[in-house]
């Protein structure tokens, strides 16, 4: 049977979903299996971005068609990886508004000026013995600790120095950063739109086929755009350099709003639309034969594009097209080697293949644009500006110094140790440091450090002070709390982290 | 390739072989430790002096910023190992960890130099490369990869020094197989289905072996003192780390944005990035609110060293497709 106290300290069970909810423990389990389903979808070709025939390719027929059924296939948008992300923006949710955007308050209450003997308990401490009675060897360390960046605040003879307490807020800004980043995704995801078009020269985009999520009350545009000129610059070996395309917004009265050339890295944007230089090719080829147009589609061959053209059971024409319009035509039989050079095709010569006349009438490029629609990019950018500047701020280490001037029988003794969350070596050097510049300056032997481990002191620990939207008492009464072992209001467990 | 930017690579190489052997004789000749110890160090220093030459020589030779093929990526990566180690011996005054980061530089040069010599010559870039945006992502990146591989190689230091002999035997053999898996993907025709099986199999269940043999302490080795040091390297790493891989994630997504119209295409290559800084999350996550042992969070170091390992170099050489195939080269 529960005594009266204990039922005052049971948690209700909304208290307990709540706690789960902003669990450690859950963060840790969620991010675990979120890196685990993207590990297969890196793993495991998408069919959103290659197409179901490369799953076949790759697995075959059998495999492809269980991985279809179990969701790999397509598994960033699959019922389990979908709530993955809900639970663990719940999760991120909970923790920021129950642990992390708290800690924004605790950070402005002071803490403690500590005593030698709790200087004592701190991870890392030291004491001098010093000769001279008053406060300059005071002023000396905070000189010395003010110099490597530390906030340092007396009280009389005792000295508290902080440095890198911004770091404190890293959690906090890259948990908004993470939460402004959904805002901007479900803004693109609920209005936003984009699409993949692969336009002839003097064609328009249009943006029907475009793609968005099923919960979209965006609107698509009524104008388009035509590719007025398309082309490829080449490296002198033959590789493409970059690939260029005129284009023009129509309006829908079919009237031309505006121009600009884009190229690979350089967009058209108009109207909250950006129209990229995705892809280039030759699409086809039209040639003449003795006057009468046939069309020949062309495929990429390496550096050059290819046109078959069969003629007989087992003869085959070959045009090899470059870029740059020169065409060659060859010939292959199955009792010949290789292919065979015929003749070669420039615009505006014909070729004669006996009796036959061969013109080029054109050469078809095809531009692929790619086009997209992002009314949430901005907000994006916030959260990755947020994002970066909160995973910088948790590099910084935060650390605390803790310094008291005592007096013991005839001498003064100054007592000093602090802790380091990170960079923990760099901080023992810095007390060292300390130590020998004041034993230089003001120091006498030194005595032993109290260090009564039979009531040990409990200072606040780092973590203590995350812990949770707790009651933060007053600089005085929270030293009490300190010297009874209840730092800062935290439960034993909480001082070992587990907020 | 010019001769003297070939000069210079060749100096970096030799003295990042002659480095890691001073280093690991300073183990045996205690008396000599730390004279051998400044050798080493000095070779190393020359090492990196000779490749930061090399690197800005490429980049002068190729009339543009030299980042752009897996073979300059490796020089990248060995660079940023060596100088973020001699800033780590300087700050910690770390002396175990210097033969490591010189096995993984001259590792790095040996496999850069069984490339293919196309990988060597300076090469036109593809369209898609021609942008500021380069310079921008891909550094951040491989520097934190190489964070990122000195944070799990403290882990190792941290598991010997704090007795998990067993754990850290069963770590380095299932780091091995997981570079023996990248190696053969990369200079061989296996087929590379068994790589991925190597690689995947090997790193999941050398990782919960080394997690179980946790448990196992040779109380006759190492010392604590030193676990804690490394221990606060590898968190440094990571610490740092994590910002350069955030950086070059999120730049990433700007460039794919201003050049593809999204700033995320679930795309292999990124979806490992994001796997690698979800383990890192964690990591923190575990670390910060004291979730676990030091140990384990070496071994969580060295889970990361595998997952860092997959993204940079296993992504091609174990045959995972997409959009970041420059390194790309069978």
């Amino acid at each position: 049977m529960n005594t009266e106290s204990e039922k005052f300290y049971q948690p209700t069970a909304k208290t307990s979903i709540k706690n789960v909810l902003a669990s450690v423990k859950l963060t840790i389990f969620l991010m675990s299996m979120t890196a685990l389903t993207v590990l297969i979808g890196a793993w495991c070709p998408q069919e959103s971005a290659s197409g179901k025939e490369k799953v076949v390719e790759q697995f075959g027929p059998d495999a492809a068609a269980v991985l279809t059924q179990l969701g790999i296939t397509d598994i960033y948008h699959s019922p389990f990886f979908l709530s993955l992300i809900a639970m663990l923006t719940v999760n991120m949710i909970a923790c920021s508004f129950m642990r992390v955007f708290p800690r924004v308050k605790l950070l402005q209450k002071p803490l403690p000026f500590l005593a030698g003997k709790e200087i004592g308990k701190l991870p890392v401490n030291t004491s001098v013995v010093v000769a001279k009675n008053d406060q300059s060897v005071l002023a000396a360390v905070a000189l010395k600790l003010a110099s490597k960046g530390f906030k340092v605040s007396t009280n009389q003879e005792k000295l508290l120095a902080e440095y890198g307490k911004f770091g404190r807020l890293a959690a906090t800004v890259t948990h908004i950063g993470l939460l402004t980043l959904l805002v901007g995704v479900t803004i693109t995801s609920w209005t936003g739109f984009s699409g993949f078009q692969p336009v002839l020269l003097n064609s328009h985009l249009d943006f029907h086929e475009s793609e968005h999520s099923k919960l979209w009350v965006g609107k698509l545009p009524d104008w388009t755009v035509r590719v007025d000129a398309t082309r490829r610059e080449d490296h002198p070996t033959g590789e493409a350099k970059q690939w260029f395309s005129k284009l023009a917004v129509i309006d829908s009265k079919g009237k031309e709003i505006t121009s600009q050339e884009i190229s690979v890295n350089n967009p058209l944007s108009y109207k909250g639309v950006d129209i990229y230089q995705s892809s280039w090719g030759l699409d086809h080829i039209i040639l003449k034969f003795n006057g009468n147009e046939r069309r020949l589609d062309l495929r990429p061959m390496g550096k050059l594009y290819a046109a078959f053209l069969p003629l007989d059971q087992g003869t085959m024409m070959l045009f090899s097209v470059r870029a740059d319009g020169t065409i060659k035509v060859f010939a292959k039989r199955p009792d010949w080697e290789g292919p065979r050079l015929l003749t070669e095709i420039k615009k505006g010569v014909a070729a004669k293949l006996g009796p036959v006349n061969i013109e080029l009438v054109k050469i078809m490029p095809v531009t692929g644009l790619q086009y997209k629609c992002d009314p949430g990019l901005p907000v994006t950018y916030v959260a990755f500006a947020f994002i970066i500047v909160g995973v910088m701020m948790a590099a910084i280490p935060h650390r605390h110094v803790w310094v008291s001037l005592e007096t013991a029988a005839t001498t003064k003794v100054i007592y000093f140790g602090g802790r380091s969350v990170k960079a923990k070596v760099g901080f023992e050097r810095l007390i060292k440091e300390l130590e020998k510049q004041i034993g230089n300056e003001f120091g006498l032997p030194a005595p032993a450090l109290p260090t009564d481990q039979s009531n040990p002191v409990i200072v606040p620990t780092l973590d203590s002070r995350s812990a949770g939207p707790k009651k933060v008492f007053p600089v005085q009464e929270r030293k009490e709390q300190v010297l009874a072992g209840t730092a800062l209001g935290a439960s034993p467990n909480e001082a070992q982290g587990d907020s | 390739m010019s001769e003297m930017q070939m000069a210079l690579t060749n100096t970096a190489g030799i003295t990042s072989v002659a480095s890691f052997w001073v280093f690991a004789a300073s183990n045996g000749f205690k008396n000599r430790k730390d004279l051998l110890v400044k050798i080493g160090s000095g070779a190393l220093t020359l090492a990196f002096a000779s490749l930061t030459a090399a690197i800005v020589m490429r980049g002068i030779d190729a009339q543009r910023f030299p980042l752009a093929n897996l073979y300059e990526s490796l020089l990248w990566f060995a660079w940023a190992t060596m100088g973020a180690y001699l800033v780590l011996a300087k700050a910690y005054g770390v002396r175990q960890l210097g033969w490591l980061a010189s096995l993984t530089a001259l590792l790095m040069f040996l496999y850069g130099s069984w490339l293919p010599q196309s990988q060597h010559d300076i090469q036109p870039l593809v369209p898609a490369l021609v942008s500021y945006w380069r310079w921008i992502h891909v550094p951040p990146l491989i520097i934190s990869y190489a964070l990122f591989f000195l944070g799990g190689l403290s882990g190792f230091i941290q598991l010997y020094q704090a007795g998990r002999i067993r754990s850290l035997i069963a770590a380095i053999v299932t780091v091995t197989l997981a570079l023996l898996a990248v190696v053969l993907g990369t200079f061989t025709a296996i087929d590379t289905a068994w790589l991925q099986i190597l690689f995947a199999g090997a790193s999941l269940i050398g990782s919960v072996i080394s997690f179980k043999l946790l448990g196992y302490v040779d109380k006759t080795r190492g010392d604590a003192r030193l676990a804690e040091i490394y221990d606060d390297v590898s968190y440094r790493c990571i610490a740092i780390g994590m910002p350069a891989l955030t950086f070059g994630i999120i730049t990433g997504g700007l460039w794919a944005n201003h050049a593809w119209g999204t700033y995320w295409s679930w795309d292999p290559k990124e979806s490992m990035a994001l796997v690698t800084w979800l383990s890192y999350a964690a990591y923190i996550h575990l670390r910060v609110h004291r979730e676990c042992s030091a140990e384990k969070l070496a071994l969580v170091s060295i889970v990361g060293l595998l997952l860092t390992l997959m993204t940079y170099l296993g992504f091609n050489s174990l045959g995972l497709g997409g959009l970041h195939s420059y390194g790309k080269f069978k």
